[in-house]
Formats: structure tokens, sequence, C-alpha cells
């Protein structure tokens, strides 16, 4: 999409593509190498975009006008539909929503009818409580403790911050990738399931609002990884 | 004693004694916080906080021949978020800094180095339109 619209005369259009990985380059240098791409790239080891921005969950993404005033801002907003592949299973997920706004935004500008005003954006804002607060420091004690070698500890503090902020995947998920032997796909696989029988009306990720988008397949991804999990474990 | 902030970590004096406070130094807090002590009270970036009634004699003080800042005070006057374990401190955003600029519309403004070793600052790309994405590798 980049190429496609800078290509095209847009050279007013910037993107800034932040990894939220602890591990940091160690992680996510092998995708950005992957996808050779000519955007800013940015490996952000304490998940400061994230929490700057209110997000809860990846992939997500704000459209910041000329001016610096945020325009929308999404959660699940996959570039086009992905495929998984894992043994002979496979699943699919994301869509080209996001991707058919985003350009419509950056032909139109302002008049785009994708574009948000203050009011809207406000009515988005996930509320932030004092514990939501607290769970930022604590998850960076997290990482700072990976990153020293003293995984105990870490785990210690992540599992603070995932209690602080029950709904942020990114704590929880991040969190769990320090622990080896499919430790990660486990607790996503319970903490969905509880997701789904105690508050069947959350989604995984909130709907975008947008044409063409499978809101029922966001709320999907979860299902299709539990009915993967249980295919593996052979139950 | 280290701090954690602003995706830095710094290694700073402690005062013996400190009880459960974080004290600072005056002349490391820059450095460590971001956060400077100037003549119209504690200051970050715009914001200055005043330091009030006997805020300027309890939270400001002379200990072995330097000045310290109660900084952990200055922090829940913000409503800055901090945790600490044994002599690591970690200092959460400023909300000054966050729900200001969001509850405005406004994008919170953000300096980062690209993986090029490229320095971005969102507020220097007025007049581009920005896509700010995040994923993750987990």
């Amino acid at each position: 999409m980049y190429s496609e619209l800078t290509a095209a005369g847009h050279d007013d259009f910037v993107i800034i593509s932040a990894a939220q990985d602890s591990q940091g380059e160690a992680a996510a240098g092998k995708l950005f190498d992957k996808a050779n791409v000519t955007y800013h790239c940015i490996v952000d080891a304490t998940h400061k975009i994230s929490t700057l921005f209110g997000w809860v969950n990846v992939p997500s993404a704000a459209w910041i006008d000329e001016e610096g005033r945020i325009v929308r801002s999404n959660e699940g907003v996959y570039a086009g539909e992905h495929t998984i592949k894992m043994g002979v299973a496979s699943m699919s997920f994301g869509g080209t929503a996001f991707a058919d706004a985003t350009r419509d935004w950056v032909q139109k500008g302002a008049d785009s009818e994708f574009v948000w005003s203050a009011e809207e954006l406000r009515e988005h804002l996930k509320p932030v409580s004092d514990d939501t607060l607290l769970a930022d420091p604590t998850f960076k004690l997290g990482v700072h403790f990976v990153n020293d070698g003293d995984g105990e500890r870490a785990q210690r503090h992540f599992a603070d911050a995932q209690r602080l902020s029950p709904d942020n995947w990114n704590y929880h998920r991040q969190g769990w990738t320090h622990k080896s032997g499919g430790h990660a796909l486990r607790m996503w696989s319970k903490k969905t399931k509880a997701m789904r029988e105690n508050e069947p009306e959350k989604a995984y990720y909130d709907p975008m609002g947008l044409p063409g988008e499978d809101v029922k397949q966001s709320s999907q991804v979860e299902w299709i990884w539990t009915t993967l999990w249980r295919k593996l474990r052979g139950s | 004693m280290l701090v954690l902030a602003n995706d830095e970590s710094t290694t700073v004096d402690s005062l013996p004694d400190a009880g459960p406070d974080l004290w600072v130094r005056t002349d490391q807090l820059p450095e460590a916080t971001g956060w400077e002590l100037k003549p119209e009270g504690a200051c970050l970036d715009e914001l200055c906080v005043p330091l009030l009634g006997d805020e300027k004699t309890e939270w400001v003080q002379e200990h072995r021949g330097a000045q310290w800042l109660k900084y952990s005070a200055l922090a829940d006057k913000v409503g800055q978020k901090y945790v600490h374990d044994d002599d690591v401190w970690s200092l959460g955003t400023v909300p000054h800094a966050r729900h200001s600029t969001l509850g405005s519309g406004f994008a919170p403004d953000f300096e980062v180095t690209d993986r090029d070793g490229r320095a971005i600052r969102l507020s220097d790309l007025r007049g581009k339109k920005v896509l700010l994405v995040t994923w993750a590798s987990w």
C-alpha cells in the first residue's frame, strides 16, 4: 500500500510501524527484514506507543492528520488476509477493510468518509483507571528483568500488570512469551475461552466500523485457535 | 539505584533511610526522569508544577552536600504511577502527556529511533499524513 500510494504521488504519506516486542530486535528484526519495506520501522520493547495511544491489542493503528490530530484509531487492523499454516491445519484472519479505508483517507484527506471527528475519537477512547495506569510501569519493570536475565522476577511483574489491566492483551500475550513449551498458546486459549464463557459480549478486537469488515471473523480468531489447539493435543 | 523512565534506565545515587519514598538528586533528575527543578517549580517540557506551601521545604532537601527531590511526592501530585522492586524504580507515563492530548484529539508526541538509525519525532511530521501501526512477533 505504501509503495503504491507514494508512487501515485502521495509523498505526504508516512508510515511508522512499531513492533511491540520486549525482546527487541532479536524478536522483531527478522520479520522487519523479511518485509523489506522502506517506511519507518521501530522496535518498541516497552510498548510505549501502545501505552500512549491507549491500545491493548495488536495490530492497532491511528491515522494522524497534517495538523497532528488523531482522525481514526482502531484495533485488529490487518493489512490483508493472512493464513497461518501449522502442519496440516491452517487458519485465516484479517481482511482488507482497514487498508482500503486508509487508501481512501490518503487520497481524500479530511473528505474521507472514514475520518473521525474529535467527538468520535473521545467516544472510542477506552476508560483509564488507576490500575490501568499502574500496569504500565509494572509491565516495564517486567521487561527490565527479562532483559536483565531474571525471568522469575520478570514473571512476577508481568503477572501483576496482567492482574491490574485484565483486558490488555498485549501485557498478557507478551508476558506469556517469556515462558517456553507452548505456554503462550495454552494461556491464550484459556483466556479467550474464559472470555467467551464469562463475557460473551466482548470481542477480541473492537469492531472497526468499516465497510467490508468481517466482525464475526475478528471474534472467531480465538475460536479457530482453540480448535486448532485441541487438534494438536489430540483431544 | 536504577530508574526506568522514558525507555531509558539511569543509575542514580540513592538516599539512605529514604523509607518508602523515591528521592532523586536534583542534578540527576533531568537525565533520570525528564523533570527539572526550576524557580517556577518542577518542570517537564512545557508543563511546570509549582511547589506550594510546605511542598518546597518537604520535597526539596539538602542531604550529604547535595540537593534532593522527593520524586514520589511529585509523581503522586501529577498522577504518574511508579513501582519498584528493591532498588529498581519504574516510572509510568506522565498522564499529562497522554490524556490531555488524546482528549483534545491531538496525538501524543513521541520520539523514537527507527531501525535505520533515523530519529523520528511525531511533531516533526506536521504537514504529512501519518499511519502509525503496532504489531508484534508473538
